[in-house]
């Protein structure tokens, strides 16, 4: 597998250090490209798009210039359910990067939407203890610089 | 690529250590050297350079990337040099570039290369670097992802599949480790081997990824020549001849990473590069495994069938894996062992592959080896190249 990885010996600096350091700060956002757009713009009226195909009918994750199935340009969106089940998960409890510090502990997530389509997403409202593979899960949105991010929580029963 | 067709005639390594003070161009002086001089061959012999691409080293990759290394050296006889960077995978494609050099007729020995010094990195530029590296700016960055919360999804989820244990999974780094501390080039030469209730004792950093289940970076750095395997066998002397090789492409972004085409993938390269050379998995004298986290090793040992299915776990931690067991297995420790030097634990690991086969890898030296399996992976894990090297054609 894989190469370059975080470790301990680069782990978030404490605070003493960190004030020897200039580092920026600030949560990143979505580098959006122009053929996404769309899903992000989605997000702010509450809306999880999923782009498709019209020519071939694929569901497309993530959004593509073009169709990676049968390279049509003949794209369109639906708006998904926002029911997910939680494919993997993992609680994060210290070295992060240090823009994420003030959010610890939070859980990422791999969770397959109805659809047939999967996201890395975060799942909240919950207790980290009681997350589990195969759990039920909705989409919040949750704000950040002006995006809106597709959270997920546990479905209410 | 066909059985038989190159071998590395010469290796040269330092010890993988965090020594700000030796430089970029103190290592690759001192590895270049070496391994010339173990083939048996003159510097202006080597006609070309291949350098595996450093990550995160602006620096020392536009010097190499600008054609340095043969002025630096004095390589007289040097034809071209070039630099490659395919992640982790780089090491491979340096390989088939040397390959493509010798039987094209440009270079009848290649020197490949990689250097590492992560020790004068300042650490604001380290976090900036790692933090993004192999995860995707768009859809999974923003939430908070790190290539440790990556490893530790796939492991979840293994671990979910599989039955395996957080014991289990603790013992990868017991295993790994009783190579390395018998390693004079790795990070934890002659260190005490964790035993798994201290591995699981260890922070948690993220479910289930123990701080002694990650790396720690290191500075190091390695070389090899490499001539036609015709060459090698006329020099008579210890070599390690390429006898297959196989590679298949996931995907680039992690989120979008197919696991069962991930298994697919380890299990037909591992296949066909045996085919190819001949062999089958009962003729590997070494698993030499190049995974760069322990979580990912049960799970590879399973895919290469060297334990059944729900199995691997309990060999890890039975020691089978460990320097003594009836498996050898990464034998440098991979990364958890040698210490993370980028695409360098690449390199390490082919060193390590030529070294096991040439009869030099000292007290670690496993009997009567003959074949070793040796893979690499690029980035995060977008491919997987599976190679099978041999003591003789």
């Amino acid at each position: 597998m894989p190469a370059a990885v975080r470790d301990s010996t680069i782990s978030p600096p404490s605070g003493e250090r960190r004030s020897d350091m200039e580092f920026d700060m600030t949560k990143p956002v979505p580098e959006v490209q122009p053929w996404s757009e769309k899903f992000w713009e989605g997000t702010k009226e509450g809306k999880l798009l999923i782009q498709v195909c019209k020519d071939c009918k694929s569901k497309i994750f993530y959004p593509r210039k073009y169709c990676p199935e049968c390279w049509s340009g003949n794209l369109d969106w639906i708006e998904g359910s926002g029911r997910a089940k939680i494919y993997s998960f993992s609680t994060a409890y210290s070295m992060v990067e240090p823009k994420f510090m003030d959010e610890l502990p939070y859980t990422i997530a791999y969770v397959d939407l109805e659809e047939g389509i999967r996201m890395m997403t975060r799942i909240v409202d919950c207790e980290p203890a009681d997350i589990a593979i195969g759990m039920d899960v909705e989409v919040i949105f949750h704000e950040r610089g002006g995006f809106y991010l597709p959270y997920f929580r546990p479905v209410r029963q | 690529m066909s059985k038989g067709k190159i071998a590395i005639v010469g290796i040269g390594e330092v010890p993988t250590a965090n020594m700000p003070t030796r430089t970029h161009w103190d290592i690759i002086y001192d590895t270049c050297m070496e391994a010339v001089k173990d083939a048996g061959l003159h510097k202006n012999d080597i006609e070309g350079v291949v350098s595996v691409s450093p990550q995160a080293q602006p620096k020392i990759t536009a010097e190499l990337s600008f054609g340095k290394l043969p002025e630096e050296l004095g390589l007289k006889g040097c034809k071209d040099t070039v630099s490659c960077n395919a992640g982790g995978a780089s090491t491979s494609n340096c390989l088939r570039m040397a390959e493509q050099w010798i039987h094209s007729g440009i270079a009848k020995a290649v020197l490949v290369q990689h250097v590492t010094v992560h020790s004068t990195i300042p650490l604001a530029d380290q976090i900036n670097f790692f933090a993004k590296a192999g995860v995707d700016l768009q859809w999974e960055y923003p939430y908070g992802t790190t290539y440790n919360i990556i490893m530790g999804l796939m492991a979840n989820r293994f671990m979910h599949e599989s039955g395996c244990t957080p014991e289990q999974m603790a013992s990868v780094v017991t295993a790994l480790r009783s190579w390395a501390s018998r390693d004079p080039n790795s990070f934890f030469y002659k260190k005490d081997v964790p035993s798994v209730e201290k591995v699981l004792s260890s922070d948690l950093l993220n479910t289930p990824l123990h701080k002694r289940e990650s790396n720690v970076l290191g500075d190091g750095g390695c070389a090899m020549v490499v001539v036609s395997a015709e060459d090698a066998q006329k020099m008579k002397r210890p070599a390690a001849y390429k006898l297959g090789d196989s590679v298949r492409y996931f995907s680039g972004t992690c989120v979008m990473r197919d696991f069962k085409k991930v298994e697919e993938g380890f299990r037909v390269t591992a296949r066909e590069a045996m085919a190819q050379a001949g062999i089958t998995k009962e003729d590997v004298s070494i698993w030499n495994c190049y995974l760069a986290y322990p979580l990912a090793h049960p799970l590879v040992a399973e895919l290469l069938e060297v334990a059944p299915p729900g199995k691997a776990g309990q060999y890890f931690l039975e020691g089978r894996m460990s320097f003594g067991g009836d498996i050898p297995w990464s034998t440098i420790g991979d990364a958890p062992g040698r210490g993370h030097t980028g695409s360098g634990v690449s390199a390490a690991h082919y060193v390590e592959t030529a070294r096991q086969l040439m009869g030099k890898a000292g007290e670690r030296q496993v009997k009567n080896c003959r074949y070793v399996y040796q893979n690499a992976g690029g980035g995060s894990g977008f491919n997987n190249i599976a190679t099978i090297w041999g003591k003789e054609i």
